[in-house]
Order: C-alpha cells, then structure tokens, then sequence
C-alpha cells in the first residue's frame, strides 16, 4: 500500500461556505470584519417549543443557489443542499484563472456530517405516526444515511475519484479533510473536496437542550458566563490538491493544509477530558505532521463551543501544546456550533484569516472566565501577522482534531 | 511494501458469535438470514434478514456500562473485545479505532424521537441523544480498550466498512499508530427495511421462487439486509512480528465512484469500477496474475451485481479467477461490511474458497466461475469488492504473504 509521504504539499485551491452570517465566502468575511454574528429566534419547527429558542439559521432560499432542478433537490436532505450550495462556490474558485480546470473526474469527495439527512428522517417519522408506513412517502427518508452530502455533491458535480464519508460527531469535518490531505499524499485521491455539512434538526436542538448544554442566549465562549453552546447550521468546502499538481493548472493557491492531527481522550461518551489531554495530542499531532514547531503558530481558531467544559478544557491544551501567548478565538460566537459542519466551515474561516492577514474575534466576551486564561481577540478583529495557524475541531466520543494551515503569498 | 497484518478478528454476526462460529456458518449449510420476528413484516414483501439472536452482550460488557449503549454500541464493543482476546496481545494506548456504519442509530433517533413526540423536547432522555451520534460506538470501543489514537467513524453506504479498513490502513502505513481497530457495525429495523422493501431493493419472493439474496443468480430480485458487528485488529509488521497469529494483510486500496449512477441505485460505469479494482491490485504491488479469488460486491440486486460482473469482465477478461459471493449468508450492510473481508481472510489461512450461498441458476448473461461449494485452491491473494448504491467504490487486496 503507498505511503502518504509527507514531502507532498497540500494546497488549497478553492473555498466555499455557507452558514448563518452568509451565503458565500464573500458575505461571511464582511460579517466577520464587522463583527456581526447571525443568532436570533429560531423559526424553525414553529408549534414545537424546546428549553431554549435561539439558534443561528441558514435562512436562505437554497434552491435559487442550487445548480439542480426542483424535482432534484426535492429527493436531497437540507444537509445535502447546503454541502451542494458550499461546493459550487470552492469548485469555481478552484477553476478561477486557471490553465485547465480541476480534473473532475479524479475527485474525492469527502465530508463530514453529524446528523445527514436526520431532518427528513424525522420528517417521515411523523408522517408514519399520521399515516402509517404504507402511505408515508418514503423518496426522501433515502437521503437519511450520512453519506448523502457526500454522493449529492458527487453527483451534482460529476466527481468520479470516490466518495467518503465521516460520521464522529462534531469532529467529523476536520477528519474528513484530514484523511482527504493523507489520499493525496498517497496517490490514492488526485483531488479531494474536502469539507462537513449539517442542517438544524429536531434531535440535536433538542438533545443539546435535554444535555443541557445550551445558553439560553446566544453563546459565549470562553466567558465568564457562559452556559452552552448555540446551535447552528450550514456547510463548507475546500479544494484540495497536491502542490505540484496545482501549480501545473495554472491555478491560485490560496493556503497550504500543512498537517492535521487526530486523537481521542478515551474518557467520557460525551463530556471532553477535563485536563485537555486528548486536543493537546491532536495539536501536537498537526505540528508533527506538518513539522511546524509550536512557537511558529500565531494563531488558534478554537473549537470554543461555550460549554463549561470544552473552553477550560481547551485552553489548558492550547496553553500545553502551543504556549500562553498564542491568540485564540472562537468563531461559534458568530454561527454557532454547526456540529458535523464545523471543521469544514471553521477551516474556511482559517484560510480566510490567513489570507486576510485578520484574526476574527470572540463576539460577546465581556469577561473571560476564570479558567479561561488566553488572549481571546475579544470583540473586534485584530489584524495579526499570521505564517502558521491551527483549526480545532472535538466531539463527542472525546474525539479531537486539529488542521495546521500555512500562509501562501 | 507496506502492508498491513490483521492479527485478531472478533464477529457479532447472524448465527454466529466470535470468529471460529463464524468460520463454521460460512462452511455449513444454514444462511443466518432468517425470518424476522422483531417486527411486523405483514404487508410488505420481504420477509427475511440477517438479525442478531442468542447474543449476551453481559459475557463482554459490564452491566453498569452496558444501560449506557445502544445496540450498535453493545456489537460494536462485543466484537472489539472479542478481536482483542482473539489476538491475545497488548496493544499499545496510542492505537486508534475506526467503524464503518451505512445506517448508524437510526433507531436510538426514532427512540429519541419517541420521546419527544411523547414527553416533548425538554423531557427526552440524554442518554439516548448520546448514543443518537454515528460514533458513540467507536468511543465506547477507545473507552473500554483505552485506545488515544484517531477515533472516527465512516459511512459509505455498502462500502462503508472497507472504507473503515482503507482509513485505519493508511494510518498504520503512514505511522501514524502502531495499531487499529478497524470494522463496521449495523442495526437493522422496522423503519429501514420497510423503506427499503417499500423502494424494492429488498430479495422477495416471485411465484415458486422463494424469497432469498440470489448472488449473480439468474432469479435474483434484490438484496438481504443483516446486521451486527465485526472487528479487526490490524497492525504494523513490526508489531505483527510478536503475534501468534496472522490471518492475512491488507495489500491495496483502490477508492472511485462510478459517476453513471443515481441516488439509491448501481449505475453502468463498469470501466470505473474496473478501475477502481485496478487501483487496489496496482496499490498491492501486484498483477492481475496474481490475484487468485475475487470475493465480490454482488448482493443479488439485478443492477448491482450486472455492474460487478462487466467490470470484472472489463478487468481480467479470460483470466477471471473463481468469484465468491458471500452475502447470502449474512446479508447487505451486516456488520457494516466488514463480514465479507473477514471471509475472504479466512479463507486465505483455510486456503479454500467459501460456497456462494443462494446462487444456484446462473445467468446466462453473466459468465463466471462462481463457487457453488467450498473449493480447496492455492490462495495468495485475494480481491474484495464493495460497491454501494450511489456509486461509491472502494475494493481491497488481502494478501498471505506480508510486507
């Protein structure tokens, strides 16, 4: 079996998002330049009344941005049309001004999703509970397995190198486009659009609220005050392909995916180890991997949910793997937590600040809390010098991983 | 050459617990696919399927701990235990797991939702939310074994287990951990077979045709589905080294997607598939001389096993060696798909290829050597096939002789 060698360089050549501050990479970065976060009332599943109401909703008419008839996307999920919405953008940058275009038929797609195609499986529940399973139309209910994102956005697109699929929870974006990088380096994947996808559904809206893991109002990391996370939604890409192979297209390389680190605490279903052991082995695993040494990170995009346990957690990894200088942020304080989604959307956020040359702040942080210990860029963006930086990405099961992403000029 | 020993193998599957009683299905004359009494299947027209019975989960797993898993959870860390007894050894903390699942909890979400349908949104029980994630039986495996490795889970429909075997493969290579578990796990219920009865996909009975998966038969009309869990642990040669024993070793890849299909259905792209079956042979260091068994895909749809058939017509032409089906004894997705590797690895070691359960009449349209009975044969290595609906693709080479 071939090795991933680690001598392959990994560029970036596309992005695309989407999530409550925006439909495209574009409108997300003035969101974030102007600090405005996109939490409100949730309008989703009206007449069903849950603990908290807040979330932050994609809410957009996705079919005017689908490539796709209706009679398409009526038989895909919402988390399948988010992931199709998020990849057109990253395959057109990826074509932008390039000698020839992405070989498409030799691309993997590999996303991560937590809940899939969940949204129309609870759909077709109630449907059984009106009309029993003889009448309940079952064409959607087929888009329910968590595999759907990634063979809708095969299909739309015409990609022909795989598709993969990754469903640990709110890790699963950041090991989607881990194990994308290693198919590169491996010369089992040509090109890969790697990235994660999830709509708001019933059950994690409100089993985050039964785990009481919810702040009643809209999150806020590493705060004194903070109570739990804000749900959220949406999906992102990048496009991903070796050096040399982008340099040969002609393409623009917007970033190199210098690394990544995956690891599991082996502690708690559900809870993070509280000394952070197994976030600070996944950042250390991405220094590795990239062989970048901690003190060339400048900065951290955090996981940052807002519980009580992550943000502590967290920061005494960060402290241990990197030091106590580095900046670190939160991007969830703008969209939320968009669970399986979030390695995707947050790796996006990344490559833009990276770019941009602009560190997105943590909205809302009045007052860190006591344990909470780190620069946090609280409020405002800060323009910061940036080389090397790290995306952190844990879920449930204690699983943890880490991106490490390099400035390309 | 790298390549990658499978050195324990642990099997929650139909009619057979741990792998030497799984040795023994694949070598009797009974499928474990059965009819269902889990649920009603008056109405619909598939009436069998792969389920669990006769399993205590309490021989492997502690009481306190098991009312805190679901189903998926109580296979999937059954088979781990069993893998990790079957080897015998002690592997290092720094090892790490990866499942591969087609359907996931589906049924701990309608429990969820029960639940909340019930007592409403506030009231629902944690502890199923918990376990409504994809992957709570991979953490429930790191947490019983202490395994801090990478710790993820994978869906890929049909193919999701070799995916699995694919991810934990190239991580080993890459040195990442000195050891994996790798399989897949699946639960199959009232919902998922109705809906997959209700689209067709399901083997049914035609006239005097009873209902049954016909691999490669000329009477075939859709798939069985099965459950349960089965898991590998694969390892480094130098961790291989030390070990007892040796069931095979993971040789090649091959990952691609047959761009010609549709949601939910096999297309026609048999040269994509044939490459993808190339890649894997190509990844192996090895030709298509070499390849001495193909344990195949086929699952007794019409569509899918036609499209296994071109492609491998496509790729070896009149150098086909025998094709094994094997998933008329366990059905689709049962185990996640690991069950088919796992046969195709016992097989190496027995040197003799399984019977093909439920292919009698072949199809004139297909020819291949398809095996009727367990057939002694020089083994060194083999082709495992796995192509989901939807078009995904990922095939294997296992091998007897390691790196």
């Amino acid at each position: 079996m071939r090795k991933a060698d680690l001598n392959v360089r990994i560029a970036v050549t596309g992005a695309g998002i989407i999530c409550s501050i925006g439909r495209n990479k574009e409108e997300v970065w003035s969101s974030i330049r102007e600090s405005r976060a996109g939490i409100g009332v949730m309008s989703r599943f009206q007449g069903e009344t849950f603990p908290t109401d807040i979330a932050a909703e994609v809410n957009v008419d996705l079919d005017e941005m689908l490539p796709i008839s209706m009679r398409e996307s009526k038989r895909l999920s919402r988390s399948d049309l988010l992931a199709i919405v998020a990849a057109r953008e990253a395959l057109a940058q990826a074509d932008e001004g390039a000698t020839s275009p992405l070989p498409r038929e030799r691309a993997i797609v590999s996303t991560g999703t937590s809940t899939g195609g969940l949204l129309e499986g609870e759909e077709y529940y109630f449907r059984r509970l009106e009309k029993g399973r003889r009448r309940a139309r079952a064409s959607r209910v087929l888009q329910q397995p968590t595999s759907g994102p990634s063979e809708a956005v095969a299909g739309v697109f015409g990609l022909g190198g795989g598709v993969m699929s990754n469903a640990t929870a709110c890790a699963s974006a950041g090991a989607a486009i881990g194990v994308a990088a290693d198919f590169l380096r491996s010369n089992h994947a040509d090109v890969a659009i790697a990235g994660g996808s999830d709509a708001l559904c019933r059950l994690t809206y409100s089993g985050f609220n039964v785990l009481q893991a919810v702040d009643p109002a809209p999150c806020s990391p590493f705060g004194a005050d903070r109570k739990g996370i804000t749900l959220g939604e949406g999906a992102a890409y990048l496009i991903l392909e070796r050096w040399d192979d982008a340099v040969a297209r002609g393409a623009k390389i917007i970033a190199e995916l210098r690394g990544y680190g995956a690891t599991c605490d082996a502690h708690h279903p559900t809870a993070p180890a509280e000394d952070g052991r197994g976030a600070e082995a996944a950042m250390n695993g991405a220094l590795g991997d990239g062989n970048v040494a901690a003190a060339s990170i400048q900065y951290v995009n955090a996981h940052g949910t807002g519980t009580l346990l992550n943000d502590s957690a967290e920061t005494k990894a960060i402290i241990s793997a990197i030091g106590s200088d580095v900046p670190v942020s939160s991007s969830k304080s703008f969209f939320g937590h968009t669970l399986g989604a979030a390695g995707g959307i947050e790796a996006v956020i990344t490559v833009l600040a990276l770019q941009n040359q602009l560190a997105p702040p943590t909205l809302r942080l009045d007052r860190a809390a006591d344990d909470c210990t780190l620069d946090y860029v609280p409020h405002t963006p800060r323009p910061l010098p940036m080389t090397n930086v790290l995306s952190n990405t844990f879920g449930f099961g204690g699983s943890n991983v880490s991106l490490l992403f390099s400035r390309v000029l | 050459m790298n390549r990658v020993a499978i050195t324990g193998i642990g099997v929650v599957a139909p009619g057979a617990v741990g792998v030497d009683a799984f040795r023994g299905l694949l070598r009797g004359a009974e499928s474990g696919v059965r009819p269902v009494e889990r649920f009603d299947t008056v109405g619909l027209s598939a009436h069998n399927a792969g389920l669990i019975r006769d399993f205590a989960p309490k021989q492997f797993i502690a009481p306190g701990k098991m009312r805190r898993m679901n189903m998926l959870s109580r296979f999937a860390v059954s088979a781990a235990h069993l893998a990790l007894l079957d080897s015998g050894a002690t592997i290092a903390p720094e090892s790490g797991v990866v499942l591969g699942t087609a359907f996931g909890p589906v049924q701990t979400s309608i429990e969820y939702m029960k639940e909340y349908v019930e007592k409403g949104a506030a009231l629902a029980p944690p502890q199923l939310f918990a376990e409504s994630v994809a992957n709570a039986p991979g953490s429930h495996i790191a947490i019983e074994a202490g395994f801090r490795g990478f710790n993820v889970t994978v869906t890929q429909r049909e193919s999701s287990a070799l995916a699995a075997a694919m991810y934990a493969a190239s991580q080993i290579v890459k040195g990442t951990v000195p050891a994996a578990l790798l399989g897949g796990v699946e639960e199959v219920n009232e919902m998922i077979f109705s809906v997959l009865d209700r689209i067709g996909a399901l083997a049914h009975a035609n006239g005097a045709v009873g209902e049954m998966a016909r691999p490669f038969d000329r009477r075939r009309n859709g798939l069985s589905i099965g459950e349960g869990s089965a898991v590998l642990l694969a390892e480094s040669p130098e961790q291989a080294r030390d070990r007892a024993k040796v069931y095979g070793w993971l040789s090649g890849f091959g990952i691609g997607r047959d761009t010609t299909a549709k949601i939910s259905d096999w297309g026609e792209g048999d040269d994509q598939v044939a490459a993808a079956m190339r890649s894997a042979i190509e990844d192996a260091d090895l030709t298509l001389d070499d390849i001495d068994a193909v344990y195949a895909s086929a699952n007794g749809t019409i569509r899918g096993d036609r499209l296994e058939y071109r492609a491998l017509q496509t790729l070896f032409g009149s150098r086909l060696p025998p094709v094994v089906a094997t998933k008329g004894w366990f059905g689709e997705y049962c185990a996640g798909g690991a069950l088919q590797l796992i046969a195709a690895l016992l097989a190496l070691g027995e040197q003799s290829l399984h019977a093909s359960y439920g292919f009698e009449e072949g199809d004139p349209e297909m020819q291949l050597d398809v095996t009727r009975e367990a057939r002694p044969l020089a083994l060194r290595n083999v082709l495992v096939n796995s192509l989901s609906a939807g078009g995904g693709i990922v095939c294997t080479v296992i091998s007897r002789e390691g790196a």
